[in-house]
């Protein structure tokens, strides 16, 4: 029970009602958004480190293509199977509704799966040079694909704790963290230590600016709006998601951040790997987290 | 023509009658709701009342559901009505999630979305939706919005300082109005929510039973 204001004066308390149904988009869209991240945040690393670390970039073409494309696999099997109805999927391409974001990102993450794996071909054939060329696409069009699920939850009226603006930066910083995380647990000895020193600060960085804006939303989003006081309840002082939401904050963001300031200090790859995995484990949190409370709240 | 519903809540009793003609006309499954009547009990004993409120979807001119629904599944008559073609739903959820009013639901026999379509199969056939036809003291009141001479037209008109819609914040404009309710009926988060008050709480998506 969120703990918004109900007057002492009307004492209202609902008799008789059905059920409130609190689950309509399950774990299953946590795995979507957590497995974009990565996928998309992996290629914007790889073009990142191309243009300013090449002796790491050069070595790293191909198992990242490969990862990129396997966890927009990810993303693309458990968005269909989150569908109540996984075999009608052909109607958004031969029926789409060009409002709908859904409609958007599903072409777009079919355009980008496309392109990712014609990247697994060229890296594979090591045509480096045309690899090179696609990437600059691939790179670009991966930014309206991490992006286009804030657009989907912005499109849910419904959902008052949902703001396209933070929840756009949210994504892009996501994507950031996850592929920069992903990056220096995939490239191993082929990353130098100057490559991974950058990849830890796009790390810190992206942490930094994410944890931002979920305290700003968690303590002034409540002085906005009724409904967004009334979700963030669910994760203040025994709300059914308190731990879960302060596990994922420290794990994510605040740990990841003390553990690269020490893995500069003490020039330590392991603790450095330690950041990008409890980033890339916590992240999984937050988003679960941020997904779940606002279907917690009854709509009517 | 844009069909809309009042409902006056001076004259609701809670009789839930338009929630079993609801059920029957349109075959609603168990555990799933097109319309439902919530009962919010007001103030301390002895001065205690109880307020009804029919609640179904609220055919809003600038509709969110229709907006996210990838395959337009969800669709404006010409009527008005945001109707809803079950064959090309591919249960993405999105209009659930999007619906302010918690007026959409999945349906667990077909497995798409579903919800009231101000029986729009009646509305082609010149009849009355089935929730009107059964209200015992006419407090749903259906008509044409465009038509001023309309029963719903008028009752606006008569009641235009006391006529209310639910989260106009929202700026979905809906085409159903209540005369004669208040923060504690209209606003979800204006009453408690205590466990065990409510029907049919631990049906899920079940079938129903029967048929071995």
């Amino acid at each position: 029970m969120a703990a918004h204001e109900i007057l002492a004066a009307t004492n209202a308390v609902v008799s008789l009602d059905v059920a409130t149904v609190t689950t309509t988009w399950p774990w299953l869209v946590t795995v979507n958004m957590w497995a974009k991240s990565i996928g998309t945040g992996v290629i914007f690393m790889l073009f990142l480190l191309l243009r300013t670390h090449p002796e790491s970039g050069n070595k790293l073409r191909f198992v990242t293509a490969a990862a990129a494309f396997v966890f927009i696999n990810i993303f693309l099997l458990f968005t269909l199977a989150d569908l109540h109805q996984p075999f009608r999927m052909w109607h958004i391409f031969f029926h789409p509704h060009w409002s709908s974001a859904i409609t958007i990102g599903s072409f777009m993450a079919s355009a980008f799966l496309g392109l990712l794996t014609l990247l697994v071909f060229l890296a594979y054939t090591k045509k480096d040079e045309t690899f090179d060329k696609v990437l600059l696409w691939v790179t670009i069009l991966a930014i309206p694909v991490t992006l286009y699920t804030a657009a989907l939850m912005a499109q849910c009226t419904a959902r008052e704790l949902w703001q396209m603006p933070a929840e756009s930066a949210q994504m892009i910083l996501a994507a950031l963290l996850a592929g920069s995380a992903a990056m220096i647990l995939l490239g191993g000895d082929k990353l130098t230590y100057e490559a991974k020193k950058s990849l830890g600060v796009v790390l810190g960085l992206s942490a930094l600016m994410a944890f931002i804006i979920y305290m700003s939303e968690y303590v002034f989003g409540p002085m906005k709006a009724e409904e967004i006081a009334a979700t963030i309840e669910y994760i203040k002082g025994d709300g059914p998601y308190t731990v879960m939401f302060w596990l994922g904050q420290w794990m994510t963001y605040l740990l990841p951040m003390l553990l690269i300031v020490l893995s500069r200090a003490s020039k330590s790859e392991n603790i450095l790997k330690l950041a990008a995995l409890l980033a890339l484990v916590g992240l999984f949190i937050v988003k679960h987290v941020w997904l779940m409370i606002p279907q917690l709240l009854p709509m009517s | 023509m844009q069909l809309g519903f009042l409902v006056d809540l001076h004259l609701c009793m809670g009789c839930k009658g338009c929630e079993i003609a609801c059920k029957v006309e349109n075959e609603v499954p168990l555990s799933t709701w097109r319309l439902r009547v919530k009962y919010v009990d007001v103030g301390t004993f002895p001065e205690t009342k109880r307020t009804f409120t029919p609640l179904r979807c609220n055919h809003c001119e600038n509709a969110p559901c229709e907006r996210i629904c990838p395959v337009s599944a969800l669709h404006y008559l010409e009527n008005g009505i945001v109707d809803i073609d079950k064959e090309r739903c591919i249960g993405c959820a999105g209009c659930v999630m999007a619906c302010p009013y918690g007026a959409i639901y999945i349906d667990p026999q077909t497995q798409t979305a579903d919800k009231c379509t101000y029986c729009a199969h009646r509305i082609a056939s010149s009849m009355m939706p089935a929730c009107v036809v059964a209200c015992p003291v006419e407090a749903n009141i259906f008509g044409d919005l465009d038509d001023v001479s309309s029963n719903i037209s008028k009752y606006i008109q008569r009641n235009q300082s006391n006529v209310q819609v639910r989260k106009p914040e929202k700026g979905t404009n809906p085409h159903h109005f209540y005369v004669g309710g208040g923060n504690v009926s209209l606003n979800p988060l204006a009453s408690e929510r205590p466990e065990g008050h409510h029907l049919f709480g631990k049906i899920t998506s079940k079938m129903p039973v029967g048929g071995h």
